[in-house]
């Protein structure tokens, strides 16, 4: 679903992402790990076509460049921008918050429509956020604000969701949730998820697929096949202890592990 | 003869009083407030190049005031340097440029005087109709656009990716804004015009929750402002514009305290 080739962007001579070559099939679950300044957020937004620096090689979607994807297939796209760029102040409430994308002429004179509300109420119910509809945005906390966003990204059912650190704020307790959420979308939607992500255990547990970035793209494969304690030494430049978490993946990496 | 006066500058001020409230939403949303400030004071120096050539009219001092805001947003989205010091840099040079060209021409103390602090009562039969047009052309501008610029103050990455011409609206909104400041500067002069540019919204956001109310409030309340205030000059002899700045403080602190006890 995308292909991304030679994919080069700098800033003011510092190169900020590297002869970046990868696919991604459709319906899978992907997860981007790296540490902070590694390019993680710049791909996501080659991706989408959002990318203000110059940049060399292609990125494509469905066989389209990013900005003819979006001009096609606008709306089939769900962004989970990071938590810190959203405007949280705005005096809106929950449930416009989550049809903020509905964009029409004259917006200011017209209501949502009896579908898009139910629409906007399922998505919240699934997230778990369902009675604060009516809260204004900016008296939710950080965490309950992210599971609103994941319920705007579902508003048109996308075919390709692209989240930024979608679990910033979020309890542990939730962020188990939210991840088998997304998991379920991505099987039974055939939805295609690329995630950054910092949260090593969380992404090596759920996703179908592993990268690992900084500056240059150092693994991409399935986290079966991957060598984390070499990957995470080139990657984070760090020694990691690699812990094995339950039953649910031989190779994951948990909290419990020690970064020497 | 005085009530024909008062009467059509009441209504010239509403015009474009509501129009300023509505922008001032976003203004205050997307704490562009300074940008706003700089747009207001950058007609300053195509005000005073006007009174200089003799031409009078809005053609100058709107082309001036366009050229200086898409700077200021130019350099408010893309400059490398600082926004604050961006915009305070065209901000002095046409206050600069306007004082060294009004000290040119004859009466410069008046012609200050004049466009920093406005003068009601020469609103003109022209000024009339050129206010009601920009008022129905900005209104169903920011009205159409509305939702758009709702996302655009939400996320701008968001409102890319939903096909909203982000760039293209940006710049058209503070072309639009530097317009109505124009105009409604001789009403209320340049620096009293940045009170309308954020006391309405100050207003909506403690008296109303929902985006809606928010702006209805602020037009609401710049209405009053401006009727209170020119029946008050009338009665007290005392500036329009001035008057008019005092009682929308003066709403705003009852705003404030009704917030309070509400809350």
């Amino acid at each position: 679903m995308i292909s991304i080739e030679h994919l080069t962007v700098k800033c003011d001579n510092k190169i900020i992402l590297d002869d970046i070559s990868m696919d991604i099939k459709k319906g899978e679950f992907v997860g981007i790990l790296g540490p902070n300044g590694a390019g993680k957020t710049t791909l996501i937004k080659a991706i989408l076509g959002l990318l203000d620096f110059p940049y060399q090689g292609s990125v494509k979607i469905d066989g389209l460049s990013a900005k003819e994807y979006m001009k096609i297939k606008r709306g089939l796209i769900g962004y989970l921008p990071q938590h810190a760029i959203v405007n949280w102040n705005m005096p809106i409430r929950v449930i416009d918050a989550v049809l903020i994308e509905n964009v029409k002429p004259f917006g200011l004179f017209l209501k949502h429509s009896k579908r898009d509300m139910a629409a906007a109420e399922h998505w919240l119910s699934v997230f778990g956020v369902a009675e604060y509809k009516d809260t204004y945005i900016r008296e939710l906390s950080g965490g309950q604000q992210q599971r609103v966003s994941l319920a705007r990204c579902m508003i048109h059912n996308p075919e390709l969701l692209i989240l930024d650190e979608p679990n910033t704020a979020i309890d542990a307790v939730y962020n188990a949730k939210m991840y088998e959420i997304l998991k379920e979308l991505s099987r039974k939607n055939n939805m295609t998820i690329v995630m950054v992500s910092h949260d090593i255990g969380a992404v090596t547990t759920y996703v179908d697929e592993v990268m690992c970035l900084n500056v240059k793209l150092h693994c991409h494969g399935s986290v079966k096949n991957i060598d984390f304690a070499t990957v995470f030494k080139e990657v984070y430049g760090k020694d990691m202890e690699i812990v094995i978490h339950g039953n649910q993946c031989k190779n994951c990496v948990v909290n419990k592990g020690s970064i020497r | 003869m005085i009530w024909d006066i008062l009467i059509r500058a009441a209504v010239v001020g509403i015009l474009l009083s509501v129009l300023l409230s509505v922008m001032s939403y976003f203004v205050v949303l997307r704490k562009m407030t300074f940008a706003g400030v700089g747009i207001a004071h950058s007609a300053f120096g195509g005000i005073a190049l006007s009174f200089l050539l003799g031409l009078g009219g809005y053609l100058l001092p709107i082309v001036f005031s366009v050229l200086s805001s898409l700077l200021i947003a130019f350099m408010y989205k893309k400059g490398k340097m600082s926004e604050d010091s961006a915009i305070d840099v065209i901000f002095v040079f046409s206050m600069a440029f306007g004082v060294f060209i009004l000290s040119m021409s004859d009466g410069y103390s008046a012609n200050m005087l004049g466009i920093l602090f406005g003068n009601i009562l020469s609103v003109s039969y022209v000024d009339f109709i050129l206010s009601l047009f920009v008022f129905v052309f900005g209104f169903l501008f920011i009205a159409y656009y509305f939702s758009h610029f709702q996302l655009m103050s939400y996320n701008e990455e968001l409102a890319y990716i939903s096909g909203v011409r982000v760039d293209v609206l940006y710049y058209m909104f503070w072309v639009v804004l530097s317009i109505i400041i124009v105009l409604a500067i001789k009403l209320i002069g340049i620096i009293l015009v940045n009170a309308f540019l954020v006391l309405p919204t100050l207003v909506g956001l403690n008296l109303a929750k929902n985006y809606k109310n928010i702006v209805f409030v602020s037009m609401l309340s710049s209405t009053i402002s401006i009727i209170a205030g020119i029946s008050i000059a009338y009665l007290l002899d005392t500036p329009a514009g001035a008057t008019i700045v005092l009682v929308f403080i003066l709403l705003w602190v009852f705003s404030i305290a009704y917030n309070k006890i509400k809350t």
